[in-house]
C-alpha cells in the first residue's frame, strides 16, 4: 500500500486510526477523521473492511483470506482487487494507521 | 430613524431602519417579538439603509448592514422585509456557533420534532407551513438550531418564507392566517411570508428532542409516501446541511450520529397537502 512502512518486505499490517470516530447503521458505515476533518460514508465491500480493521490489525493477504471465508462478492468483482483499491481510498483519506 | 429590538427564540435582535413599512411588517410578522425600541444587549445589531453614493440614484435602494458592515449587494426598497429576514438567516448560520445550525425546517408534535432538510424546491417551506396549520408547532421554518448539550431543537418561530405558487396555495389553505405583501421580482421570484402561529410564537423558549429526520421532494402526481431511508445517508445528509459542521468538528459528528440513533430517517415524497398532512399524522403517532 503506498505511503504505509513495510517490514522485512512483507505486508504491514494496518487498522482504522484511533482517532477517526464511527457509527454504524445496518450495514453501512459513516466516519469522521479528526486528522482532516471529513466524514465519509462507506457500504458494502468498503463498510465491511472498515469494521473488520476498526477491530482488529491486519494485513493485506489476511484480509483476503479473511475476506474469503466471511463475505460473498459478486462473481464479477475481483475480490484482491477489490479490497486493494478500498484499502487505498482508506490511506488516502488518512483513516489508516500501520499497526 | 426607527429603532426597535425583536426576541427570536434564544436571540436578540436590534433594528435601525428609516423604512417604516419594514417596521410595520415587522410588527405585523412579529407581534409577540417586538418588544422594545431598544435592547441593552443584542447578539445581531442590523440596520437597513438607504443606497448611498452614486446608488441613491439608483432607483430607492436599501443596505443591509450587520454591526455597521454593509454585507450584500443593496435591493429595491420594496424587498426590504425579505432582506431582513434573509440577512439575518446570514447573520444567525455566520454567528450562532453554539449551535449545530442546520438548513432545515422544523415542527414538533407529541414532544418530538421533525427535521426537514431540503434543498430550494424541494417544498420544505410550503409543507412546514400546512403542517403548522395542522397541529403541528413551527420551530423554524430555514434554520434548526440543535442544542449540542442534549440534542435538542431550540425554536426561532420566525415567519415562514414562501415563493411563488406557494403563496397562493397557502393563502387557499389557510385564508386565516397573517400573510406580508407579495413582493415580486426577488431573486427567488416573488416572495411573501407568513406570520408564525399564535402557539408557536408562545412556545418559543420550548426546545424538543428529535423524533425524525424527513427529507421532502414535491412530485407533481405522487401520493405521499414515506419511505424509510439509510440513517448513514441521512447523516451525510445532515451533515451537508449543517452549516457549521465542521466548525464542530468531532463533536458535531458525535451530535448528529447521537441524534440518527434515536430518531427514525424518512424520504417523503408528495403533491397534496392533505395527503402530505395525513402521512404525518400517521408518523406521530408511532413511537
Amino acid at each position: 500500500m503506498p505511503g504505509l512502512p513495510t517490514q522485512d518486505g512483507s505486508a504491514t499490517k494496518v487498522r482504522i486510526a484511533p482517532d477517526v470516530l464511527w457509527r454504524a447503521w445496518d450495514d453501512e458505515i459513516v466516519c469522521y477523521s479528526n486528522t482532516t476533518g471529513d466524514t465519509h460514508h462507506f457500504a458494502d465491500l468498503a463498510a465491511w473492511l472498515f469494521r473488520l480493521l476498526s477491530t482488529e490489525a491486519a494485513n493485506e493477504p489476511e484480509i483476503e483470506a479473511t475476506a474469503l471465508q466471511r463475505i460473498e462478492l459478486p462473481t464479477t468483482v475481483d475480490g484482491p482487487a477489490a479490497i486493494r483499491r478500498t484499502l487505498d481510498m482508506f490511506q488516502r483519506l488518512s483513516l489508516l494507521e500501520a499497526a | 430613524m426607527n429603532t426597535l429590538a425583536l426576541r427570536l427564540g434564544p436571540f436578540t435582535a436590534t433594528l435601525e431602519t428609516p423604512f417604516g413599512a419594514l417596521v410595520d411588517g415587522l410588527r405585523q410578522l412579529y407581534p409577540r417579538a417586538v418588544f422594545a425600541d431598544h435592547a441593552s444587549y443584542a447578539d445581531f445589531h442590523v440596520a437597513l439603509m438607504p443606497g448611498e453614493g452614486a446608488r441613491r440614484f439608483v432607483g430607492r435602494q436599501a443596505r443591509f448592514l450587520l454591526d455597521g458592515e454593509s454585507l450584500f449587494k443593496p435591493l429595491p426598497q420594496s424587498q426590504a422585509l425579505p432582506m431582513f429576514e434573509w440577512g439575518l438567516n446570514y447573520a444567525i448560520a455566520g454567528q450562532a456557533h453554539q449551535y449545530l445550525v442546520v438548513h432545515a425546517a422544523a415542527i414538533e408534535r407529541n414532544g418530538r420534532v421533525v427535521i426537514l432538510p431540503g434543498a430550494p424546491g424541494a417544498g420544505k417551506s410550503t409543507l412546514a407551513a400546512a403542517l403548522t396549520r395542522s397541529g403541528w408547532r413551527l420551530l423554524s421554518d430555514e434554520l434548526a438550531l440543535i442544542r449540542p448539550g442534549d440534542g435538542k431543537v431550540v425554536p426561532l418561530a420566525r415567519p415562514i418564507n414562501l415563493k411563488n405558487q406557494s403563496i397562493g396555495i397557502m393563502r387557499g389553505f389557510a385564508p386565516d392566517a397573517v400573510f406580508s405583501a407579495e413582493i415580486a421580482d426577488t431573486v427567488k421570484g416573488t416572495v411573501a411570508l407568513m406570520r408564525a402561529p399564535e402557539d408557536s410564537m408562545a412556545r418559543v423558549s420550548e426546545a424538543a428532542p428529535v423524533g425524525w429526520i424527513v427529507f421532502p421532494r414535491w412530485q407533481k402526481g405522487t401520493m405521499a409516501q414515506l419511505t424509510p431511508w439509510s440513517k448513514a445517508a441521512g447523516v451525510m445528509e445532515l451533515a451537508h446541511n449543517a452549516m457549521n459542521y465542521s466548525l464542530h468538528g468531532a463533536d458535531g459528528f458525535r451530535l448528529l450520529a447521537d441524534i440518527m440513533d434515536r430518531s427514525g430517517c424518512y424520504r417523503f415524497t408528495y403533491d397534496r397537502l392533505d395527503d402530505a398532512i395525513a402521512a404525518f399524522a400517521a408518523l406521530a403517532s408511532t413511537h
